[in-house]
């Protein structure tokens, strides 16, 4: 079979090609046009079907209809979401590409234990309406009867009880802390490290290790097969049982919030297009405070309480620092 | 187990909706052709449909992903006979015997085998789901670190079947499988031999690898050959000869039925799943077997293992989502997905209060099984006419798709890096009599096997064998292996006494 396709057709094809891409692409040539005009991407920098990327698609309709131009969900899952965040921040600032993201404990871990090549400034978080905490808890057929009784068995001997959780987390500084608030010798604890929170809830509800520490709001699935024994927050989360932090190590308590997920934009945008800049952190408020989102992303069981970008950077600047204190312990060593 | 009421209820509500029928045909159509795309994965076909099932109800959502799951799961098996390149990871062992079969002629007949037992293995797995759901629920979440890294070495046994003639070369093949299975940040949060690229922090890209490694090992090899099939006259596609296929799967109904349990049970695990256990069941078919030495050369028996597994794995999968509300891989977190796009949680509540809707799922899945049959004929029939194509058009577009479908699974460059860099590996290691085989089944199950080893270390505090007195499940898995080990040692024992009887008697 010999091809009857010659060079001048496939020139001639390609020169069409060209021409048509050129004129198929207006905003190439009418780069002066109100923003936005056209589709906007937002980066997720984890697989699908995690807790990012539900948040995204959620909610990705009602900030569309604020916007007035279809939303494209990017995800760059990798290396602890340093591959995504890496690559958004590649992205040229001009509020076509926004960020999805647990911005805590992510961003302070890249910077901190993984070398990025950005700093936490870089990032301007818009909101970060889902707060995760840190759960304790024991598989519901548990002789661990209460988090008092943990604390006393591995007092006594702290090869006692196996403890599971994920390396480098939010959750690893709050289980040092417990122990370090009741002279346990955190080293000598059996503790058995997972890939990811769903392993470690799994090996909790399965009573492969007798206690975990793992983000609260994924055992939610699996409430009937946990018994929570501690929540590491200042007030009662999910309506679990058990103790919170705060009556357990005082009111004054150290602990790291878990997972602080939601919207981020290029810090550098507020100089560079401070009209674009203004124009997607009210859409992303409009659409926060929309009470049909609230409706659909409630049902899914996704966040959408609007704290504002002032509060929202506060928050994952205060956790940055907490996490910097433990800096050893998050690199292992 | 079985409650009366809900299968009632469950046939009401799936006459009821004539929505949930019309999607069967079109999601199975979609998956065959998105599994039998190199790279193209399971989960990736579900999730490219998962926005459009936003706006079915909730019945005929489930079945439309279900039934891609299903074509997805046999779509892979068919350019791992016809070419080589498993489609999805679950179809590396359908290559160990399918392609020498194809190369022989017989490719019509090793896809007709595939299919059937793939049927049968999907059928037999939902009947188990349908009877064992809560038991199996029961066990999957107790299986701790060591019952994995029993489950991990036991694959592991799979590289004495592939080491060929020289054992040592594919031991030292598996070990740098393993070896390279377990680059990046392990689970205690080392990261080892990523030399400075962060991609490479998850690991070397498993299915990019795994092509590259077969891909251009069987690709590359036949440059100087002009059809897959040497034989013109063996080229054609038959159906007769497909049906032929089909008839004889049913003739070992033993080994289908070892495939689907092993499928099932390791379909159940979360984060094992149908990647490993087609690799188990063909090498316990091969330890059992009368004529395991010609597994590999084209016996059909390796097939219908191979692919009963897989796709009985759906079932065991489905069954720990279902009944834990856990996704065991890629394609039930998309399930759970869309139970969440139509707020409904899964978990054990999910079960006990919608049983209706979870033996609705499963009566499905029957009609599934037995529509995928028709439709994979048809879809085998016109793939078959793959051996016609002259290999210098093939060779160039099959590296070309499974360059795309590197970029695809990965979404960045580092897919066809990958895909390039195994290439030249996988070919080198062919050019020195290095078996390709052992080393993706060492980099298949590298992590899963260090993970895991890691894990019994920090949770036994070191005390392994204290510890797997504890672990009466773990105990059962290796006791199982070494009887099967031995099994075989006593029945090749007697098979050579036969032969030398046989023998002395001739002579």
């Amino acid at each position: 079979m010999i091809s009857k396709v010659s060079r001048r057709t496939i020139l001639k094809a390609s020169a069409g090609g060209v021409a048509f891409a050129a004129l198929a692409s207006p905003s190439i040539l009418r780069a002066q046009g109100a923003y936005p005009d056209r589709p906007i991407n937002i980066v997720v920098p984890f697989d699908t079907g995690g807790y990012n990327d539900r948040l995204a698609r959620a909610f990705a309709p009602f900030l569309q209809e604020e916007l007035g131009q279809p939303l494209t969900i990017i995800n760059r899952g990798g290396a602890g979401a340093l591959l995504g965040h890496t690559f958004f921040l590649q992205q040229p600032d001009d509020g076509y590409t926004i960020l999805c993201t647990s911005a805590a404990p992510y961003l302070p871990l890249n910077v901190l234990t993984q070398d990025a090549s950005f700093k936490l400034e870089d990032f301007y978080m818009v909101n970060l309406p889902s707060q995760d905490y840190t759960l304790m808890a024991t598989s519901a057929g548990s002789d661990v009867k209460s988090v008092e009784d943990a604390i006393s068995r591995l007092k006594a001997d702290p090869g006692s009880l196996s403890v599971g959780l994920q390396p480098a987390s939010a959750d690893l500084v709050n289980f040092s802390i417990l122990c370090a608030a009741n002279q346990i010798d955190s080293s000598a604890v059996r503790v058995v490290t997972y890939d990811g929170g769903g392993p470690a809830r799994n090996a909790v509800a399965g009573g492969v290790v007798d206690v975990g520490f793992v983000g609260g709001e994924g055992f939610l699935p699996l409430a009937e097969q946990i018994r929570p024994l501690l929540t590491f927050d200042s007030r009662k989360r999910d309506n679990w049982e058990g103790a919170i932090v705060t009556d357990v190590l005082g009111a004054d308590a150290d602990f790291v919030v878990g997972s602080q997920r939601g919207w981020g934009l290029h810090r550098s945008m507020q100089t560079s297009n401070p009209e674009i800049f203004k124009t997607l952190v009210g859409a992303i408020e409009a659409a926060s405070k929309n009470p049909a989102a609230i409706e659909a992303l409630k049902n899914q069981q996704l966040a959408t309480d609007w704290y504002g970008p002032e509060e929202s950077n506060k928050m994952l600047a205060r956790t940055a620092q907490v996490m910097e204190q433990y800096i050893e312990l998050l690199k292992g060593n | 187990m079985i409650e009366l009421n809900s299968v009632s209820g469950a046939f009401t509500l799936l006459s009821s909706d004539i929505n949930a029928w019309l999607y069967l045909l079109p999601g199975l159509a979609i998956g065959l052709v998105f599994g039998a795309m190199p790279g193209i994965s399971i989960t990736m076909a579900m999730a490219f449909a998962l926005p459009a099932t936003l706006y079915m109800e909730f019945l005929p959502a489930i079945v439309f992903l279900t039934a891609i799951y299903t074509g997805a799961g046999f779509g892979g098996s068919v350019p791992a006979v016809l070419m080589g390149i498993p489609g999805t990871s679950s179809a590396v062992a359908t290559t160990f015997d399918g392609y020498p079969m194809a190369r022989k002629g017989q490719h019509s007949e090793a896809l007709g085998i595939a299919l059937a037992s793939s049927v049968i293995g999907c059928l037999a797995s939902y009947v188990m789901l349908f009877v064992l759901i809560v038991p199996i629920s029961g066990v999957v979440l107790k299986l701790g670190p060591l019952e994995m890294f029993a489950v991990a070495v036991w694959g592991m046994l799979l590289l004495g079947s592939l080491a060929g003639t020289q054992m040592s070369r594919g031991l030292l093949a598996g070990t740098f499988g393993v070896l390279l299975g377990t680059v990046g940040m392990n689970t205690a949060g080392f990261v080892r031999g990523t030399i400075g690229i962060p991609w490479l922090l998850d690991g070397v890209p498993q299915i990019p690898a795994m092509m590259g490694l077969l891909a251009a090992s069987q690709l590359i090899g036949l440059i100087n050959t002009t059809y897959l099939i040497e034989d013109e006259g063996s080229r054609n596609i038959s159906f007769a000869k497909i049906l032929g296929g089909v008839r004889q799967a049913f003739r070992y109904p033993t080994i289908i039925f070892r495939g689907s349990l092993i499928g099932v049970i390791i379909g159940a695990i979360p984060g094992v799943g149908s990647s490993i256990s087609n690799l188990l069941s063909y090498s316990e078919t091969k330890r059992n077997a009368a004529d395991g030495d010609t597994f590999g050369q084209g016996n059909p028996k390796g097939v219908i293992a191979a692919e009963a597994a897989n796709s009985s794995s759906e079932g065991g999968a489905m069954a720990t989502m279902l009944a834990l509300g856990i996704p065991g891989g890629g394609a039930t977190a998309i399930l759970l997905a869309a139970f969440a796009m139509h707020n409904i949680v899964g978990g054990p509540s999910f079960i006990a209060h919608n049983k209706d809707i979870v033996y609705a799922v499963i009566f499905s899945n029957f009609a599934q099984a037995v529509l995928l049959f028709f439709v994979g004929l048809g879809f085998v029939y016109v793939a078959g006419y793959v051996v016609r194509v002259p290999l210098r058009f093939l060779i160039p577009s099959v590296l070309v798709v499974s360059t795309f479908g590197a970029y695809a699974i990965e979404g960045s460059s580092a897919g066809p890096i990958t895909l390039w860099v195994f290439s030249v590996l996988g070919w080198a290691m062919v050019r020195y009599g290095y078996p390709v085989a052992a080393a993706v089944v060492g980099l298949l199950l590298g992590s899963l096997l260090e993970g895991n080893l890691l894990r019994t270390n920090q949770i036994s505090g070191g005390d392994f064998i204290g510890y797997g007195l504890e672990r009466p499940w773990a105990l059962v898995i290796f006791a199982l292996m070494l009887g099967s080990i031995l099994l075989q040692v006593i029945s090749k024992r007697r098979r050579v006494k036969q032969a030398a009887l046989a023998a002395a008697q001739t002579g």
